[in-house]
């Protein structure tokens, strides 16, 4: 396979490109959903293809087709550089790249682990998704019971004209349980350990077996009942107490996106939307308290983007993108860092497989942990709301206005964790809200939670990432009916 | 190379068939021919020439108490795709049995149609020109351009154990162009089924206009506002009624605005919506995910609520005709429409604007998202043009602002439809056939900085 992409990239070169990188990927998934006993998603589908990027004159072309001989490998490159110099009359100016930053070479890259999930039998996985259902039984007002195992295997060969072998393999594992009631003309909603199907890390059969997810179901069953006919959030101001599994979205939408330099210069304006945080803020700009520290690391151990190396080649890394509440740096690309004039990529140019080509994406973005304990911070708050789970998420094309709402939240009164709230719904601007936040558990509360359906690109590409939290408060915060 | 045609798709899905030993077989072929451009001020900013072949296979073990079932999906070649009905088969054979599921379809007629080879064989020295139009008429208002071309051709064909064998192509061509610059943004786009059918010039002056109107906005309070929705923000939020709401599951698990409503007038008579596929605007495949012939369904007739689109299952499950909305199965999805077409109405843009005392012109929502499904709550932010109406005329430009409103409420208020429609799309998936919409008494409940 490595062969083939290098061959792609001869052919490139010797037609002209002054650069090129091919991929060649294969991609296997196994799906499985049981939704009220039946299997409404057993899906094994795997894919296999060839993206070829080059720069003719300064301007990018990309070609991709499936098929993995080194022939079409060769045509497709002849294809990428045909693209490149036709639209190259109409780029105004050439496209540079950053340095390496200390990739190029011969490398290789596998995620850990401890179990192969594609190893594991059908029958182990559907029993376990039967289990969930089972537990998941026992109330009338029940309209769906879900229980889903999710599993991917990315193999890449990527060859540059710089001189990078890259081959990786990156596993990741998914699961999660959910129970929808229904009853006094309201439908609610409540899911373990999260939305989107239940977390996911960049590991195996382990996750799953970590989760024990059977044994959370008959209190989702028991809360989405409880919802129906559980009081409505109250709009105000309160202080806000965010469950991790909440935050990660908080952190993902807020921080990440407006962090991608792409966006920042306005390059992905027409459909996903540009940033507050421009280049003029960096390094001085009060993004939160002081308390607020936020690490992006492609190299932490089961994030979903934690890999070897991107897909310009540039080895993963680790930086604070925000340090004691003030912005320090951008997610960036070979191609936007020399735009920004920075020395050199932070390495998070990623594809959708081998048929789109690479654009900035957040990594693994994480909310470092403070000092405090939950029950501590409970204890703290005098009229709070605790929210948990993902349920909704909206936010303007700067990223600044925003409004979340969760599955679940319970009013804190002096320091007691009280009634169970339908709905929360809080609203707020980007720097107020992280600039309210007084306190942040510590590290035993902390955990990385996986994002699997980030959308970005025209056409839109899905890319995951993982972000770590642990509950935090936020004081005085817009609640909203 | 050029997307599969019918006996190709056809012969590919047969040798599957043929190889197939489980009780019941279906094959969906799709292959897809896409070649994209996006720009900004520096010229064409990324780019694709790009072709796949998907081989999907659905396999049934039947009993009788029901049948197992599952799906996997491989690539074009035979070997592929014939790897792909062994997975299929390995994980249907371990399935639970779903008692529910009705025998695979059989032989049907579907309308025939044609590859938009314009749209298809749409080159990149072509796309250059259109995207030196956008940037340079930009660059003449001091504007930042970011915007795509892209023309895509598909050919899809399902075919199955028991005699059903369809064939359809569809092709889809779009221009859009966001133009920014000093304190405001403009908005325009293009979607059409052939690329022969987009004008350029229009999608430039509009984003450009909208841009030299939208500077030196003002804040307006949060409030509720009369306000007219262009197509684009009146797609933004319809496609959450095809998401949740208009199919049959949802009103089976009571997570539907139409669950207790159906046979009520709930809007004005001034508001139809059909799901058509074949409809001549913006025609899409004439069959769904099982290869069943999609039926046009009028969803909401001169503001009465009918019934929800159905699948095979759904069908049987209710006692009720099949209208052919199946996602290909077995799916977490249920039925649902994917070719929304709303009646026209009779006013222009400007005569729905000159209805308005005081409120507000809406180009485009963002990030329209849904709080909760039974009165199909909605959250968004409006963007790219927002304008202040004052006795009939734009008045001005206003900050963006941030709606929270239940769709059913927006609906029963509309109170003029324009007559000119536009195929319009929005952040997640899905295109609308859209009409400008005048609804009263929108609510916005918060604002932004820009």
């Amino acid at each position: 396979m490595m062969d083939r992409a290098k061959a792609a990239v001869e052919a490139a070169l010797s037609q002209g490109a002054t650069y090129a990188d091919a991929r060649v990927n294969r991609l296997r998934r196994e799906e499985l959903v049981l939704r009220n006993g039946k299997l409404d998603s057993a899906s094994a589908p795997e894919e296999a293809g060839v993206g070829v990027r080059v720069l003719v004159d300064g301007c990018w072309g990309f070609a991709a087709a499936p098929g993995t001989d080194d022939a079409s490998a060769r045509a497709l490159a002849a294809r990428a550089v045909a693209v490149a110099k036709e639209l190259g009359p109409a780029r105004v100016e050439p496209v540079k790249l950053a340095a390496l930053n200390g990739g190029g070479g011969v490398a290789e890259y596998r995620t850990p682990v401890e179990i192969d999930p594609f190893g594991v039998s059908l029958a182990d996985k559907l029993d376990l998704l039967k289990a969930c259902d089972e537990e998941l039984q026992g109330a009338d007002e029940t309209v769906v019971r879900e229980a889903s195992l999710s599993f991917r295997r990315e193999e890449q060969w990527m060859a540059s004209s710089e001189g990078a072998a890259i081959f990786q393999e990156l596993v990741r594992s998914g699961a999660g349980i959910a129970s929808t009631a229904a009853a006094n003309g309201t439908v609610e909603r409540r899911s373990w350990p999260a939305s989107f199907g239940g977390n996911y890390k960049s590991e195996g059969w382990e996750l799953v077996q970590r989760l024990d997810l059977p044994s959370h179901a008959p209190r989702m069953r028991d809360e989405a009942v409880a919802l129906c006919s559980a009081d409505e959030c109250p709009a105000g101001e309160r202080d806000l107490i965010l469950m991790g599994n909440q935050l990660m979205l908080q952190i993902h939408e807020s921080v990440g996106h407006p962090n991608e330099l792409d966006r920042v210069f306005g390059h992905e304006v027409d459909l996903a939307g540009s940033s507050f945080a421009t280049t003029d803020k960096l390094g001085t700009f009060r993004y939160g308290s002081e308390h607020v520290n936020l690490v992006a690391d492609s190299t932490v151990a089961g994030g979903l983007d934690t890999r070897g190396f991107d897909d310009d080649g540039v080895p993963s890394d680790r930086w604070h993108v925000v340090k004691d509440g003030v912005f320090q740096g951008y997610h960036t690309n070979r191609e936007w860092a020399a735009v920004a004039g920075e020395t050199a990529s932070r390495a998070t140019n990623r594809a959708e497989g081998w048929y789109n080509p690479p654009i900035i994406r957040i990594t693994n973005l994480s909310l470092m942990p403070g000092t405090w304990t939950l029950d501590g911070l409970i204890a703290d708050t005098e009229d709070g709301v605790l929210c948990d789970t993902v349920k909704m998420w909206s936010i303007d094309q700067r990223r600044l206005n925003f409004q979340f709402t969760t599955e679940i939240g319970w009013e804190i009164k002096n320091g007691e964790k009280g009634r169970m709230l339908r709905k929360p719904t809080y609203q707020g601007q980007t720097p107020e809200f992280w600039a309210s936040c007084d306190a942040i558990c510590n590290a035993d509360h902390w955990e990385l939670w996986g994002v699997p359906n980030c959308g970005k690109g025209n056409p839109l590409q899905v890319a995951e990432m993982s972000h770590g939290a642990a509950p935090a408060r936020f004081r005085g915060v817009t609640f909203v009916v | 190379m050029g997307v599969l045609d019918r006996a190709q798709a056809l012969a590919l899905a047969e040798r599957v068939l043929d190889a197939s030993s489980a009780d019941e077989t279906e094959v969906t072929v799709e292959s897809e021919v896409d070649r994209f451009v996006r720009y900004a001020d520096v010229g064409p900013t990324q780019n694709g020439d790009r072709e796949r072949v998907d081989v999907s296979v659905r396999v049934r073990f039947g009993g009788d108490e029901g049948y197992r079932e599952a799906r996997a999906r491989g690539g074009g070649d035979e070997a592929s795709a014939l790897a792909a009905l062994e997975r299929a088969s390995a994980l249907a054979q371990l399935s639970p049995v779903n008692a529910d599921a009705p025998p695979l379809g059989g032989a049907v007629e579907v309308a025939a149609t044609e590859p938009a080879l314009a749209t298809i064989e749409h080159g990149f020295e072509d796309k250059a020109q259109w995207v030196r139009r956008a940037v340079g008429a930009c660059a003449e208002r001091d504007l930042k351009p970011s915007g795509i071309l892209r023309t895509t051709g598909i050919s899809c064909a399902v075919a199955n154990s028991a005699g059903r064998a369809v064939h359809g192509y569809t092709n889809r061509a779009s221009f859009s162009l966001t133009a920014t610059g000093g304190d405001g943004s403009g908005f325009g786009e293009r979607i059409a089924a052939n690329v022969g059918e987009l004008d350029a010039e229009a999608v430039v002056d509009r984003a450009v206009g909208k841009a030299v109107r939208a500077q030196d906005p003002v804040l307006l309070e949060p409030g509720e506002y009369t306000v007219v929705l262009e197509p684009s923000a009146v797609s933004s939020i319809l496609l959450f009624a095809a998401y949740q709401g208009f199919g049959a599951r949802e009103v089976e698990e009571q997570a539907s605005f139409l669950c207790g409503r159906v046979g009520e007038r709930v809007f004005p008579e001034t508001l139809t919506i059909a799901d058509d596929a074949n409809n001549a605007v913006y025609p899409g495949l004439p069959f769904d995910g099982e290869g069943s012939p999609k039926t046009a369904v009028t969803l909401v007739d001169q503001g009465l609520l009918t019934g929800p689109v159905t699948d095979a299952a759904y069908a049987r499950k209710l006692g009720v005709p099949c209208t052919g909305h199946a996602q290909p199965q077995p799916s977490e999805a249920g039925p649902a429409p994917e070719n929304l077409v709303v009646g026209a109405g009779g006013a222009s843009l400007e005569e729905l604007v000159a209805g308005v005392d005081r409120g507000l012109l809406v180009t485009q929502f963002h990030y329209t998202n849904m709080i909760e499904p039974r009165e199909l709550t909605l959250t968004g932010m409006t963007r790219n043009g927002t304008y202040l109406i004052e006795n009939g005329e734009i008045a001005g430009a206003v900050k963006n602002l941030r709606f929270t409103e239940t769709l059913v409420n927006a609906l029963s208020r509309v109170s003029g439809v324009s007559r000119e429609r536009e195929v319009a799309g929005a952040l997640f998936d899905g295109e609308v056939v859209a009409p400008a919409l005048r609804i009263d008494g929108f609510r916005f409940t918060s604002t932004t900085d820009f």
